[in-house]
């Protein structure tokens, strides 16, 4: 998918820096390496290639010996993992040819489990990445879970301009916890000055419900309560979703890191991504051609079609399989018509983080 | 504690044997009054194996171990390692204990020597080594055997710590004759299924000529020799047991003996038996063959094993061989 690749691509000289260091401090025999949320399909292998290249590079250039390389590619238990097994023969074979990285020095599987609780051995791992997963929460916030019968947060399906403050704070919490949990597991996984370079949705904004990281939601409910009006959808279903999701702000990630206190950070930056992947250009002229080539319709398609593989099972749970394409055509159509009247985007957070002794 | 299962193939038995090798980690530990290990187990298969359906399981599995043994998710870490096993799969001295079953009389690829000679092919009629087959044919096979398996064995020695075990089971045979009986009968009966449909002019003769199964059933004694000439590894005990060709163990008791029988006529065991070898089988007979044939053949093996056991009990050899990392 296009823009989970964006996503990868801003973080890469973060991502370059953090394996240097972890290089610098440290002559390596053997390198633990993972990717959490490493999905399936195209962009699965991306990220270690990358990164398998960055040490390649860093080695050569210091000239030491290339460290045997332990991947690990984790993902929840139902990802298809066969999928990304697949492409391995090939991937070790350019391995072989490009790099002379034989079978005897990279080893790659697939730890399937939950990132927000112990994946991997104590003190096996010098460098972890992760993309586009972090937002998601390991469940519903507990409070809107638990009051089925009385909705806490009527006709949205996440933090919204009309959420009462108890909606606003149940999402903080379950993300406080939750990103305690993942930096507690992965503090005990991770060997003394390991390297971490995190990246996921977030926002600048100290206001939880601002555009930036609450639209794509809105303009989804949108969507559900048109067909509601329609009676195509009961609205108690509206209702009683919520999304497994928070969009912290810098600050808020600071704050859970620092509390936890296994981390130190290297730096906190904050990316403007448009909805569909293209970064906002500098270049005016280059603004004028991606407006040409993309209009509002098919921008509206090209971010439902991305948002619907990510979130199509849990509304199917939800809402039933029958409305989902009609429901995938209402938000193509709402998407396209809001970047008609202002450009969409979102905030891609990107922290780096070392392991402290 | 390194622990790995090479050829773990997909279903229900995946999580049987290393579900069997922690308890008894689990219940050696309790015995002796030490902690027990962080388990870090890996469950090997080729690239192209069901991955999925395992990885589907583990949930349940970590809360069985959970709520059974106390084990909780800081104490087990099980991950998929796609690959060959024929060649290195795991970092170098990472694994205490290797287990492999039911796997190791396949091949790397079919004999060298049979694959380059589609032309003129050296094993007529047969998709085996068989009673007609000529001493070039029996060659071939020991010789990507012993090739095969010092390579699978320099592997796992580069792998193991020192006195770390391993403990192989596959297919195998106690005659000194590789075209036996044990050894053969049930290549043989496919190959017979597949001639009975070329003379009806369902498949082409040439292409039963020109498939060979990327298959060996060893001795005792082969195994035992490439073992020792690889020589990373003592040999603990080498064990050949008889297995019925439907999984029955030949039963000492008379009485059980005649209760089987009638339990089991021959036809639903000839049923059974081709059922159990389809499923190995079939994906590279189809890519020979093409798909079309397979049922049709399959229902007559069927027959033809069904037959096999009016005659006489069908018995496989199954080699157990436990072997210790030398230091």
């Amino acid at each position: 998918m296009h823009l989970q690749r964006k996503i990868i691509s801003v973080a890469t000289s973060i991502i370059e820096k953090a394996v240097e260091e972890c290089l610098e401090k440290n002559f390596l025999d053997s390198m633990g390496i993972a990717d959490l949320g490493c999905s399936s399909g195209p962009n699965s292998l991306m990220v270690i290639s990358d990164i398998i290249d960055t040490v390649y590079a860093t080695s050569n250039r210091k000239g030491i010996p290339l460290p045997e390389l332990r991947v690990s590619l984790n993902d929840l238990p139902g990802n298809d993992f066969n999928n990304i097994f697949i492409s391995l023969p090939e991937f070790y074979s350019q391995l072989k040819m490009e790099k002379n990285i034989g079978p005897e020095g990279c080893f790659i599987s697939g730890v399937p489990g939950s990132f927000y609780g112990r994946l991997f051995p104590k003190k096996s791992l010098h460098f972890i990445h992760s993309s586009s997963s972090l937002h998601w929460l390991s469940q519903v916030p507990r409070l809107l879970d638990s009051n089925i019968l009385k909705p806490l947060n009527k006709g949205n399906i996440y933090i919204s301009k009309t959420s009462p403050g108890s909606v606003l704070d149940a999402y903080l919490s379950q993300f406080k916890r939750d990103f305690s949990v993942f930096l507690k597991s992965r503090s005990e996984e991770m060997v003394v000055d390991g390297h971490m370079v995190l990246s996921f949705m977030g926002r600048v904004s100290t206001d939880p419900s601002s555009e930036e990281s609450c639209m794509q939601w809105e303009l989804l409910a949108q969507a559900l309560m048109s067909m509601a009006l329609e009676g195509l959808i009961e609205e108690e279903k509206i209702d009683s979703f919520n999304a497994p999701y928070y969009a912290p702000s810098a600050q808020e990630v600071r704050s859970v890191v620092e509390e936890e206190g296994s981390f130190t950070i290297n730096c906190l930056e904050a990316f403007e991504i448009e909805w569909d992947g293209g970064a906002p250009s500098n270049n005016n002229f280059q603004k004028h051609i991606d407006k040409i080539e993309k209009d509002n319709f098919s921008r509206g398609q090209q971010v439902a079609k991305t948002i619907r593989a990510v979130v199509e099972s849990m509304l199917e749970v939800h809402f039933g399989r029958k409305i989902i394409d009609e429901l995938f055509k209402r938000y193509a159509q709402v998407v396209g018509d809001y970047f008609s009247r202002t450009s969409a985007k979102n905030i891609d957070l990107v922290i780096s983080l070392t392991k402290k002794g």
